[in-house]
Protein backbone atom coordinates (compact mmCIF):
# COMPACT_ATOMS: atom_id res chain seq x y z
CA UNK A 1 0.00 0.00 0.00
CA UNK A 2 1.39 3.43 -1.31
CA UNK A 3 1.47 6.18 0.98
CA UNK A 4 -1.19 8.19 -0.48
CA UNK A 5 -3.55 5.18 -0.99
CA UNK A 6 -2.92 4.44 2.90
CA UNK A 7 -3.54 8.54 3.72
CA UNK A 8 -6.76 8.36 1.84
CA UNK A 9 -8.00 4.91 3.61
CA UNK A 10 -7.23 6.87 6.53
CA UNK A 11 -9.55 9.65 5.68
CA UNK A 12 -12.04 7.56 3.98
CA UNK A 13 -12.28 6.34 8.21
CA UNK A 14 -12.03 9.23 9.93
CA UNK A 15 -16.04 10.07 9.77
CA UNK A 16 -16.28 6.18 11.35
CA UNK A 17 -14.28 6.91 14.11
CA UNK A 18 -15.98 9.99 14.86
CA UNK A 19 -19.74 8.21 15.19
CA UNK A 20 -17.91 5.81 17.40
CA UNK A 21 -16.39 7.91 19.84
CA UNK A 22 -19.96 9.81 19.81
CA UNK A 23 -21.82 6.74 20.13
CA UNK A 24 -19.23 6.21 23.20
CA UNK A 25 -20.09 8.94 24.72
CA UNK A 26 -23.81 9.79 24.39
CA UNK A 27 -26.06 6.91 24.79
CA UNK A 28 -24.32 6.02 28.29
CA UNK A 29 -24.35 10.32 28.89
CA UNK A 30 -28.12 11.00 28.02
CA UNK A 31 -28.79 6.59 29.34
CA UNK A 32 -31.25 5.60 26.43
CA UNK A 33 -33.25 2.53 27.20
CA UNK A 34 -31.09 -0.57 25.40
CA UNK A 35 -34.54 -2.13 24.01
CA UNK A 36 -33.85 1.71 21.85
CA UNK A 37 -30.62 1.96 20.82
CA UNK A 38 -27.64 -0.62 22.20
CA UNK A 39 -24.31 0.72 24.18
CA UNK A 40 -21.66 -0.13 21.77
CA UNK A 41 -20.03 -2.70 24.23
CA UNK A 42 -22.92 -4.46 23.90
CA UNK A 43 -22.71 -4.78 20.37
CA UNK A 44 -19.26 -5.52 20.98
CA UNK A 45 -20.06 -8.44 22.75
CA UNK A 46 -23.08 -9.83 20.66
CA UNK A 47 -20.17 -9.68 17.83
CA UNK A 48 -17.57 -11.62 19.95
CA UNK A 49 -20.48 -14.02 21.06
CA UNK A 50 -21.84 -14.63 17.82
CA UNK A 51 -18.40 -15.26 16.36
CA UNK A 52 -17.56 -17.83 18.75
CA UNK A 53 -20.93 -19.87 18.91
CA UNK A 54 -20.14 -19.41 15.01
CA UNK A 55 -23.64 -18.11 14.33
CA UNK A 56 -22.72 -14.81 12.74
CA UNK A 57 -20.13 -16.66 10.53
CA UNK A 58 -22.65 -19.00 9.53
CA UNK A 59 -24.82 -15.70 8.71
CA UNK A 60 -22.61 -14.33 7.08
CA UNK A 61 -21.46 -17.51 4.88
CA UNK A 62 -25.36 -17.89 3.79
CA UNK A 63 -25.63 -14.71 2.66
CA UNK A 64 -22.36 -14.25 0.55
CA UNK A 65 -22.91 -17.66 -0.98
CA UNK A 66 -26.33 -16.73 -2.29
CA UNK A 67 -24.59 -13.62 -3.66
CA UNK A 68 -21.98 -15.36 -5.74
CA UNK A 69 -24.84 -18.04 -6.47
CA UNK A 70 -26.87 -15.52 -7.77
CA UNK A 71 -24.39 -13.58 -9.51
CA UNK A 72 -22.48 -15.76 -10.88
CA UNK A 73 -25.53 -17.39 -12.69
CA UNK A 74 -26.31 -14.06 -13.69
CA UNK A 75 -23.17 -13.25 -15.86
CA UNK A 76 -23.05 -16.74 -16.88
CA UNK A 77 -25.95 -15.63 -18.61
CA UNK A 78 -26.30 -11.92 -19.02
CA UNK A 79 -22.90 -11.15 -20.93
CA UNK A 80 -23.36 -13.82 -23.68
CA UNK A 81 -27.41 -12.66 -24.14
CA UNK A 82 -26.19 -8.72 -23.77
CA UNK A 83 -23.35 -9.57 -26.47
CA UNK A 84 -26.06 -11.18 -29.08
CA UNK A 85 -28.45 -8.67 -28.48
CA UNK A 86 -25.60 -5.83 -28.63
CA UNK A 87 -24.23 -7.05 -32.54
CA UNK A 88 -27.71 -6.43 -33.94
CA UNK A 89 -28.87 -2.82 -33.94
CA UNK A 90 -32.40 -3.72 -34.85
CA UNK A 91 -32.47 -5.83 -31.94
CA UNK A 92 -30.69 -4.08 -29.21
CA UNK A 93 -32.81 -1.03 -30.06
CA UNK A 94 -35.59 -3.14 -29.55
CA UNK A 95 -34.85 -4.54 -26.86
CA UNK A 96 -33.29 -1.60 -24.71
CA UNK A 97 -36.83 -0.38 -23.19
CA UNK A 98 -37.39 -3.53 -22.15
CA UNK A 99 -34.09 -4.40 -20.15
CA UNK A 100 -34.23 -0.74 -18.95
CA UNK A 101 -37.79 -1.38 -17.33
CA UNK A 102 -36.73 -4.73 -15.80
CA UNK A 103 -33.05 -3.07 -14.70
CA UNK A 104 -35.03 -0.88 -12.39
CA UNK A 105 -38.03 -3.11 -11.65
CA UNK A 106 -35.21 -5.87 -10.60
CA UNK A 107 -35.20 -6.29 -6.41
CA UNK A 108 -37.72 -6.83 -3.90
CA UNK A 109 -40.33 -6.67 -6.29
CA UNK A 110 -40.04 -10.26 -7.13
CA UNK A 111 -39.78 -11.71 -3.63
CA UNK A 112 -43.80 -12.43 -3.62
CA UNK A 113 -43.36 -14.49 -7.07
CA UNK A 114 -40.26 -15.82 -6.14
CA UNK A 115 -41.45 -17.49 -3.19
CA UNK A 116 -44.48 -18.60 -4.99
CA UNK A 117 -42.19 -20.44 -7.42
CA UNK A 118 -39.45 -21.63 -5.60
CA UNK A 119 -41.13 -21.46 -1.79
CA UNK A 120 -39.08 -19.89 1.07
CA UNK A 121 -35.23 -20.64 1.06
CA UNK A 122 -31.84 -20.73 -1.20
CA UNK A 123 -33.50 -21.42 -4.47
CA UNK A 124 -36.11 -17.71 -4.32
CA UNK A 125 -33.41 -15.44 -2.45
CA UNK A 126 -30.88 -16.73 -5.63
CA UNK A 127 -33.76 -16.00 -7.32
CA UNK A 128 -33.79 -12.23 -6.54
CA UNK A 129 -29.79 -12.40 -6.47
CA UNK A 130 -29.96 -13.20 -10.50
CA UNK A 131 -32.58 -10.82 -11.29
CA UNK A 132 -30.63 -8.07 -9.72
CA UNK A 133 -27.62 -8.65 -11.21
CA UNK A 134 -29.06 -10.18 -14.54
CA UNK A 135 -31.17 -6.97 -16.09
CA UNK A 136 -28.13 -4.65 -15.40
CA UNK A 137 -25.55 -6.38 -16.54
CA UNK A 138 -27.07 -7.69 -19.73
CA UNK A 139 -28.41 -3.60 -20.72
CA UNK A 140 -24.92 -3.05 -19.66
CA UNK A 141 -23.45 -5.49 -22.09
CA UNK A 142 -25.45 -4.69 -24.80
CA UNK A 143 -25.09 -0.71 -24.36
CA UNK A 144 -21.30 -1.45 -24.39
CA UNK A 145 -21.05 -3.76 -27.53
CA UNK A 146 -23.04 -1.44 -29.87
CA UNK A 147 -21.15 1.73 -28.50
CA UNK A 148 -17.46 -0.18 -30.01
CA UNK A 149 -16.80 1.70 -32.62
CA UNK A 150 -17.47 0.77 -36.04
CA UNK A 151 -14.18 1.93 -37.05
CA UNK A 152 -12.48 -0.50 -34.26
CA UNK A 153 -15.02 -3.33 -35.57
CA UNK A 154 -13.52 -2.75 -39.20
CA UNK A 155 -10.11 -2.62 -38.58
CA UNK A 156 -10.17 -5.76 -36.76
CA UNK A 157 -12.42 -7.29 -39.81
CA UNK A 158 -10.01 -6.11 -42.56
CA UNK A 159 -6.69 -7.62 -40.03
CA UNK A 160 -8.59 -11.25 -40.57
CA UNK A 161 -10.92 -11.59 -37.27
CA UNK A 162 -13.83 -14.05 -38.01
CA UNK A 163 -16.83 -14.31 -35.53
CA UNK A 164 -14.74 -15.82 -33.02
CA UNK A 165 -12.02 -13.74 -32.60
CA UNK A 166 -14.55 -10.48 -33.52
CA UNK A 167 -16.03 -11.81 -29.70
CA UNK A 168 -13.19 -12.56 -28.01
CA UNK A 169 -10.75 -9.74 -29.21
CA UNK A 170 -13.60 -6.92 -29.67
CA UNK A 171 -16.95 -7.20 -28.55
CA UNK A 172 -15.90 -8.63 -25.06
CA UNK A 173 -13.21 -6.37 -24.58
CA UNK A 174 -14.93 -3.39 -25.72
CA UNK A 175 -17.88 -4.05 -23.80
CA UNK A 176 -15.80 -4.78 -20.03
CA UNK A 177 -15.94 -0.61 -19.06
CA UNK A 178 -19.76 -1.54 -19.28
CA UNK A 179 -20.04 -5.14 -17.97
CA UNK A 180 -18.07 -3.94 -15.08
CA UNK A 181 -20.00 -1.26 -13.99
CA UNK A 182 -23.02 -3.08 -14.89
CA UNK A 183 -21.59 -5.73 -12.51
CA UNK A 184 -20.87 -3.35 -9.73
CA UNK A 185 -24.38 -1.35 -9.96
CA UNK A 186 -25.87 -4.98 -10.07
CA UNK A 187 -24.20 -6.41 -7.11
CA UNK A 188 -25.26 -3.10 -5.00
CA UNK A 189 -28.69 -4.15 -5.94
CA UNK A 190 -28.47 -7.23 -5.27
CA UNK A 191 -26.86 -6.71 -1.77
CA UNK A 192 -29.79 -4.55 -0.63
CA UNK A 193 -32.51 -7.51 -2.34
CA UNK A 194 -30.61 -10.01 -0.56
CA UNK A 195 -31.53 -8.31 2.88
CA UNK A 196 -34.94 -7.53 2.04
CA UNK A 197 -35.54 -11.44 0.78
CA UNK A 198 -34.20 -12.90 3.52
CA UNK A 199 -35.85 -10.71 6.29
CA UNK A 200 -38.82 -12.57 4.70
CA UNK A 201 -37.66 -15.64 2.71
CA UNK A 202 -35.57 -17.77 4.63
CA UNK A 203 -34.33 -19.25 8.22
CA UNK A 204 -30.75 -18.27 8.22
CA UNK A 205 -28.80 -15.01 6.36
CA UNK A 206 -28.28 -11.71 7.59
CA UNK A 207 -31.33 -9.94 6.64
CA UNK A 208 -32.71 -12.68 8.67
CA UNK A 209 -30.95 -12.41 11.61
CA UNK A 210 -31.65 -8.68 11.91
CA UNK A 211 -35.40 -9.54 11.56
CA UNK A 212 -35.91 -11.87 14.19
CA UNK A 213 -33.88 -10.06 16.79
CA UNK A 214 -36.60 -7.26 16.17
CA UNK A 215 -38.42 -9.74 17.89
CA UNK A 216 -37.12 -9.96 21.11
CA UNK A 217 -35.98 -6.59 21.83
CA UNK A 218 -32.14 -7.55 20.77
CA UNK A 219 -31.43 -3.86 19.51
CA UNK A 220 -27.61 -4.99 20.03
CA UNK A 221 -27.76 -7.89 17.33
CA UNK A 222 -29.68 -5.17 14.92
CA UNK A 223 -26.95 -2.95 14.87
CA UNK A 224 -24.41 -5.78 14.60
CA UNK A 225 -26.10 -7.07 11.37
CA UNK A 226 -26.38 -3.22 10.00
CA UNK A 227 -22.92 -2.87 10.49
CA UNK A 228 -21.78 -6.12 9.02
CA UNK A 229 -24.07 -5.79 6.03
CA UNK A 230 -22.52 -1.94 5.41
CA UNK A 231 -18.97 -3.28 6.06
CA UNK A 232 -19.15 -6.27 3.77
CA UNK A 233 -20.61 -4.28 1.03
CA UNK A 234 -17.75 -2.12 1.49
CA UNK A 235 -15.24 -4.50 1.40
CA UNK A 236 -17.20 -6.09 -1.68
CA UNK A 237 -16.87 -3.42 -3.55
CA UNK A 238 -13.50 -2.11 -2.18
CA UNK A 239 -11.16 -4.61 -2.63
CA UNK A 240 -13.05 -6.86 -5.55
CA UNK A 241 -15.14 -4.77 -7.76
CA UNK A 242 -13.39 -1.58 -7.65
CA UNK A 243 -9.44 -3.30 -7.83
CA UNK A 244 -10.33 -5.24 -11.22
CA UNK A 245 -11.96 -1.86 -13.11
CA UNK A 246 -8.57 -0.06 -12.24
CA UNK A 247 -6.47 -3.00 -13.72
CA UNK A 248 -8.24 -3.36 -16.72
CA UNK A 249 -10.24 -0.58 -17.96
CA UNK A 250 -8.27 2.62 -16.21
CA UNK A 251 -4.98 1.30 -17.80
CA UNK A 252 -6.72 1.41 -21.05
CA UNK A 253 -7.85 5.01 -20.74
CA UNK A 254 -11.79 3.84 -21.55
CA UNK A 255 -13.07 5.17 -18.43
CA UNK A 256 -11.75 8.08 -16.75
CA UNK A 257 -11.18 8.07 -12.78
CA UNK A 258 -13.79 9.51 -10.55
CA UNK B 1 7.17 -8.26 -51.26
CA UNK B 2 6.96 -11.67 -51.70
CA UNK B 3 8.51 -13.08 -54.61
CA UNK B 4 6.19 -16.32 -56.26
CA UNK B 5 3.27 -14.66 -54.63
CA UNK B 6 -0.11 -13.56 -56.75
CA UNK B 7 0.33 -9.86 -58.13
CA UNK B 8 -0.67 -7.23 -55.58
CA UNK B 9 -2.34 -5.05 -57.77
CA UNK B 10 -5.91 -3.13 -58.12
CA UNK B 11 -8.32 -3.23 -60.45
CA UNK B 12 -11.21 -0.90 -60.11
CA UNK B 13 -13.63 -0.71 -63.51
CA UNK B 14 -16.84 1.07 -63.97
CA UNK B 15 -17.41 1.17 -59.91
CA UNK B 16 -20.38 2.53 -59.32
CA UNK B 17 -22.37 3.39 -55.78
CA UNK B 18 -25.27 4.64 -55.52
CA UNK B 19 -28.16 5.14 -52.02
CA UNK B 20 -30.92 6.47 -51.26
CA UNK B 21 -30.61 9.56 -49.56
CA UNK B 22 -33.62 9.30 -46.54
CA UNK B 23 -33.33 12.90 -45.82
CA UNK B 24 -33.42 14.37 -49.48
CA UNK B 25 -35.78 11.55 -50.25
CA UNK B 26 -33.80 10.64 -54.00
CA UNK B 27 -31.11 8.46 -55.18
CA UNK B 28 -27.51 9.93 -55.03
CA UNK B 29 -24.75 8.63 -56.69
CA UNK B 30 -21.76 9.13 -54.42
CA UNK B 31 -19.75 7.22 -56.90
CA UNK B 32 -20.16 7.25 -60.62
CA UNK B 33 -18.43 4.81 -62.81
CA UNK B 34 -14.96 5.14 -61.55
CA UNK B 35 -12.06 3.74 -63.36
CA UNK B 36 -8.46 2.52 -61.87
CA UNK B 37 -5.39 0.75 -62.42
CA UNK B 38 -2.87 0.31 -59.59
CA UNK B 39 0.14 -1.57 -60.05
CA UNK B 40 1.75 -3.78 -57.88
CA UNK B 41 4.17 -1.34 -55.24
CA UNK B 42 2.79 1.77 -57.10
CA UNK B 43 1.54 4.46 -54.44
CA UNK B 44 -1.33 6.40 -55.55
CA UNK B 45 -3.16 9.12 -54.01
CA UNK B 46 -7.05 10.29 -54.35
CA UNK B 47 -7.59 13.81 -53.95
CA UNK B 48 -10.47 15.74 -53.92
CA UNK B 49 -12.94 17.92 -51.58
CA UNK B 50 -15.42 16.83 -49.05
CA UNK B 51 -18.24 14.69 -50.35
CA UNK B 52 -16.71 13.62 -53.90
CA UNK B 53 -16.49 10.14 -53.28
CA UNK B 54 -13.12 9.12 -52.15
CA UNK B 55 -13.73 7.93 -48.68
CA UNK B 56 -16.68 5.95 -49.96
CA UNK B 57 -14.62 4.42 -52.80
CA UNK B 58 -11.89 3.61 -50.29
CA UNK B 59 -14.73 1.88 -48.12
CA UNK B 60 -15.92 0.29 -50.98
CA UNK B 61 -12.44 -1.48 -51.77
CA UNK B 62 -12.09 -2.23 -47.81
CA UNK B 63 -15.15 -4.16 -48.15
CA UNK B 64 -16.38 -2.46 -45.67
CA UNK B 65 -19.44 -0.95 -47.82
CA UNK B 66 -20.91 -3.10 -51.06
CA UNK B 67 -20.72 -1.04 -54.61
CA UNK B 68 -24.17 -0.68 -56.53
CA UNK B 69 -21.86 -2.13 -59.83
CA UNK B 70 -18.64 -2.86 -61.50
CA UNK B 71 -16.03 -4.60 -60.54
CA UNK B 72 -13.43 -4.27 -57.40
CA UNK B 73 -10.24 -6.92 -58.03
CA UNK B 74 -7.13 -7.35 -55.66
CA UNK B 75 -4.20 -9.65 -57.01
CA UNK B 76 -7.36 -11.36 -59.99
CA UNK B 77 -9.95 -11.48 -56.92
CA UNK B 78 -13.02 -10.06 -56.90
CA UNK B 79 -13.56 -8.11 -53.43
CA UNK B 80 -16.43 -9.70 -51.28
CA UNK B 81 -16.15 -8.37 -47.41
CA UNK B 82 -13.50 -6.80 -45.22
CA UNK B 83 -10.08 -9.06 -45.34
CA UNK B 84 -6.55 -9.24 -44.58
CA UNK B 85 -5.61 -9.03 -47.91
CA UNK B 86 -6.25 -5.22 -47.75
CA UNK B 87 -4.94 -3.17 -44.91
CA UNK B 88 -6.22 -0.27 -43.42
CA UNK B 89 -5.15 2.78 -41.78
CA UNK B 90 -7.94 4.97 -40.52
CA UNK B 91 -8.44 8.88 -39.87
CA UNK B 92 -9.29 7.94 -35.87
CA UNK B 93 -6.45 5.23 -35.64
CA UNK B 94 -9.05 2.79 -34.51
CA UNK B 95 -6.41 0.84 -32.45
CA UNK B 96 -7.81 -1.63 -29.54
CA UNK B 97 -7.35 0.12 -26.75
CA UNK B 98 -7.49 -2.95 -24.49
CA UNK B 99 -4.34 -4.15 -26.27
CA UNK B 100 -0.78 -3.07 -25.71
CA UNK B 101 1.18 -0.89 -28.66
CA UNK B 102 2.73 -4.69 -29.62
CA UNK B 103 -0.40 -6.53 -29.39
CA UNK B 104 -2.14 -4.40 -31.63
CA UNK B 105 0.85 -4.51 -34.21
CA UNK B 106 0.66 -8.23 -33.60
CA UNK B 107 -2.76 -8.53 -34.47
CA UNK B 108 -2.87 -9.48 -37.94
CA UNK B 109 -0.35 -12.08 -37.50
CA UNK B 110 -2.26 -13.84 -34.58
CA UNK B 111 -5.39 -13.89 -36.21
CA UNK B 112 -3.69 -15.50 -39.59
CA UNK B 113 -2.53 -18.74 -36.85
CA UNK B 114 1.14 -16.86 -35.57
CA UNK B 115 2.82 -18.34 -32.92
CA UNK B 116 2.89 -15.68 -30.01
CA UNK B 117 7.02 -16.10 -30.20
CA UNK B 118 7.13 -15.78 -34.02
CA UNK B 119 4.25 -12.91 -34.45
CA UNK B 120 6.10 -10.72 -31.94
CA UNK B 121 9.29 -10.98 -33.40
CA UNK B 122 7.29 -9.89 -36.50
CA UNK B 123 5.53 -6.75 -34.32
CA UNK B 124 8.68 -5.47 -33.15
CA UNK B 125 9.97 -5.25 -36.37
CA UNK B 126 7.53 -3.33 -38.16
CA UNK B 127 7.66 -1.31 -34.86
CA UNK B 128 11.64 -0.46 -35.45
CA UNK B 129 10.62 0.70 -38.90
CA UNK B 130 7.93 2.99 -37.53
CA UNK B 131 10.35 4.07 -34.94
CA UNK B 132 8.09 2.96 -32.35
CA UNK B 133 10.58 0.65 -30.19
CA UNK B 134 10.05 2.26 -27.16
CA UNK B 135 6.46 2.36 -26.97
CA UNK B 136 5.80 -1.34 -27.68
CA UNK B 137 4.85 -1.83 -24.15
CA UNK B 138 2.44 1.24 -23.80
CA UNK B 139 -1.48 1.37 -24.28
CA UNK B 140 -2.68 3.51 -26.87
CA UNK B 141 -4.29 5.89 -24.94
CA UNK B 142 -0.98 6.78 -23.20
CA UNK B 143 0.30 7.83 -26.98
CA UNK B 144 0.20 11.21 -28.83
CA UNK B 145 -1.52 11.17 -32.04
CA UNK B 146 1.11 10.96 -34.33
CA UNK B 147 2.54 8.11 -32.35
CA UNK B 148 -0.83 6.38 -32.43
CA UNK B 149 -1.07 6.76 -36.40
CA UNK B 150 2.31 5.24 -36.68
CA UNK B 151 0.89 2.18 -34.57
CA UNK B 152 -1.74 1.99 -36.90
CA UNK B 153 0.37 2.25 -39.89
CA UNK B 154 3.03 -0.26 -38.37
CA UNK B 155 -0.17 -2.92 -37.77
CA UNK B 156 -1.54 -2.79 -41.25
CA UNK B 157 2.16 -3.76 -42.85
CA UNK B 158 2.76 -6.24 -40.18
CA UNK B 159 -0.05 -8.11 -42.12
CA UNK B 160 1.42 -7.72 -45.35
CA UNK B 161 -1.43 -6.86 -47.16
CA UNK B 162 -1.40 -6.94 -51.03
CA UNK B 163 -2.85 -3.46 -50.82
CA UNK B 164 -2.57 -0.96 -47.78
CA UNK B 165 -5.56 1.68 -47.98
CA UNK B 166 -5.13 4.74 -46.37
CA UNK B 167 -8.05 6.64 -45.23
CA UNK B 168 -6.90 10.57 -44.58
CA UNK B 169 -4.66 9.06 -42.24
CA UNK B 170 -3.06 12.42 -40.97
CA UNK B 171 -5.88 14.35 -40.90
CA UNK B 172 -6.39 14.40 -36.97
CA UNK B 173 -2.46 15.21 -36.14
CA UNK B 174 -0.79 18.65 -36.05
CA UNK B 175 0.84 20.26 -39.17
CA UNK B 176 4.24 19.81 -37.60
CA UNK B 177 3.49 16.27 -36.60
CA UNK B 178 1.89 15.78 -39.97
CA UNK B 179 4.82 16.59 -42.09
CA UNK B 180 7.01 14.00 -40.11
CA UNK B 181 4.48 11.47 -40.63
CA UNK B 182 4.79 11.87 -44.45
CA UNK B 183 8.24 11.61 -44.79
CA UNK B 184 8.40 8.61 -42.82
CA UNK B 185 5.38 7.33 -44.73
CA UNK B 186 8.04 7.56 -48.26
CA UNK B 187 10.63 5.86 -46.25
CA UNK B 188 8.70 3.23 -45.29
CA UNK B 189 7.12 2.95 -48.78
CA UNK B 190 10.75 2.83 -50.36
CA UNK B 191 12.04 0.06 -47.69
CA UNK B 192 8.55 -2.04 -48.29
CA UNK B 193 7.34 -1.30 -51.45
CA UNK B 194 3.44 -2.32 -50.80
CA UNK B 195 0.60 -1.18 -53.10
CA UNK B 196 -0.65 2.18 -51.47
CA UNK B 197 -4.18 4.03 -51.77
CA UNK B 198 -3.64 7.08 -49.94
CA UNK B 199 -7.26 9.37 -49.71
CA UNK B 200 -6.90 12.68 -49.16
CA UNK B 201 -8.09 16.47 -49.53
CA UNK B 202 -4.64 18.23 -49.05
CA UNK B 203 -3.76 18.63 -52.57
CA UNK B 204 0.52 19.25 -51.69
CA UNK B 205 -0.14 15.72 -49.38
CA UNK B 206 -1.25 14.19 -52.90
CA UNK B 207 1.53 15.12 -54.49
CA UNK B 208 4.43 14.76 -51.79
CA UNK B 209 3.73 10.87 -51.48
CA UNK B 210 2.58 9.52 -54.56
CA UNK B 211 3.87 8.52 -58.33
CA UNK B 212 0.13 9.18 -59.13
CA UNK B 213 -2.52 11.61 -58.05
CA UNK B 214 -5.95 10.91 -59.24
CA UNK B 215 -8.15 13.78 -58.65
CA UNK B 216 -11.81 13.53 -57.89
CA UNK B 217 -14.89 15.49 -57.75
CA UNK B 218 -18.90 14.94 -57.61
CA UNK B 219 -17.85 10.92 -57.60
CA UNK B 220 -15.74 11.64 -60.77
CA UNK B 221 -12.62 10.93 -61.77
CA UNK B 222 -11.16 14.31 -63.47
CA UNK B 223 -7.64 13.64 -64.09
CA UNK B 224 -4.63 10.86 -63.21
CA UNK B 225 -1.03 13.02 -62.96
CA UNK B 226 2.22 11.18 -62.76
CA UNK B 227 4.45 12.47 -59.96
CA UNK B 228 8.14 11.92 -60.82
CA UNK B 229 9.84 13.22 -58.48
CA UNK B 230 12.98 11.92 -57.14
CA UNK B 231 13.32 9.84 -53.94
CA UNK B 232 13.45 10.16 -51.04
CA UNK B 233 11.45 12.84 -50.73
CA UNK B 234 11.98 15.48 -47.53
CA UNK B 235 9.89 18.75 -47.13
CA UNK B 236 13.03 20.68 -47.27
CA UNK B 237 14.19 19.58 -50.55
CA UNK B 238 10.77 19.97 -52.04
CA UNK B 239 9.40 22.96 -50.67
CA UNK B 240 11.56 25.30 -52.99
CA UNK B 241 11.39 22.34 -56.06
CA UNK B 242 9.98 24.08 -58.93
CA UNK B 243 8.79 21.03 -60.32
CA UNK B 244 6.76 20.24 -57.15
CA UNK B 245 5.36 23.87 -57.46
CA UNK B 246 3.79 23.03 -60.69
CA UNK B 247 2.69 19.84 -59.85
CA UNK B 248 0.82 20.92 -57.25
CA UNK B 249 -0.62 24.18 -58.80
CA UNK B 250 -1.80 21.80 -61.85
CA UNK B 251 -3.65 19.16 -59.11
CA UNK B 252 -5.35 22.23 -57.22
CA UNK B 253 -6.80 23.97 -60.41
CA UNK B 254 -8.03 20.85 -61.49
CA UNK B 255 -9.79 19.73 -58.33
CA UNK B 256 -10.68 23.56 -57.86
CA UNK B 257 -12.08 24.19 -60.99
CA UNK B 258 -14.27 21.46 -61.47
Amino acid sequence: MTKRSFISALWFCAPFAVLIVLWAILIPYFDVNPRLFPHLTAVVQAGIEGIQDGTLVQHIGASLLRVAVGTLLALLVAIPLGVAMGVSPVVSTFLTPLFRFFSVLAGIAWIPIATLWFGYGFGAITFIIFNAVFFIVTYNTLLGVSTIPLHVRNAAASLGAGRWAMLTEVLLPGALPNIVTGIRTGMGFAWRGLIAAEMIATNVGLGYMLFVARDFYKTEVIVLGMIVIGVLWLLLDRLLLAPIERATIERWGMVQRA
Amino acid sequence: MGVGDAVKNLVIRNLSKTYFDVYAGTQVTAVRDVSLNVPESEFISIVGPSGCGKSTILNMIAGFIPHSSGEILVGGKPVNGPGPDRGVVFQSFALFPWRTVLENVAFGPKMRGVGKVEREKIAHEFLALAKLSEAAGRYPNELSGGMQQRVGVARALANEPDVLLMDEPFASVDAQTRMTLQEELTRIWEAKRPTVIFITHDVAEAVFLANRVVALSKGKVLDEIEVDLPRPRVWDDLHENEQFKSLTARVLQLVRSA
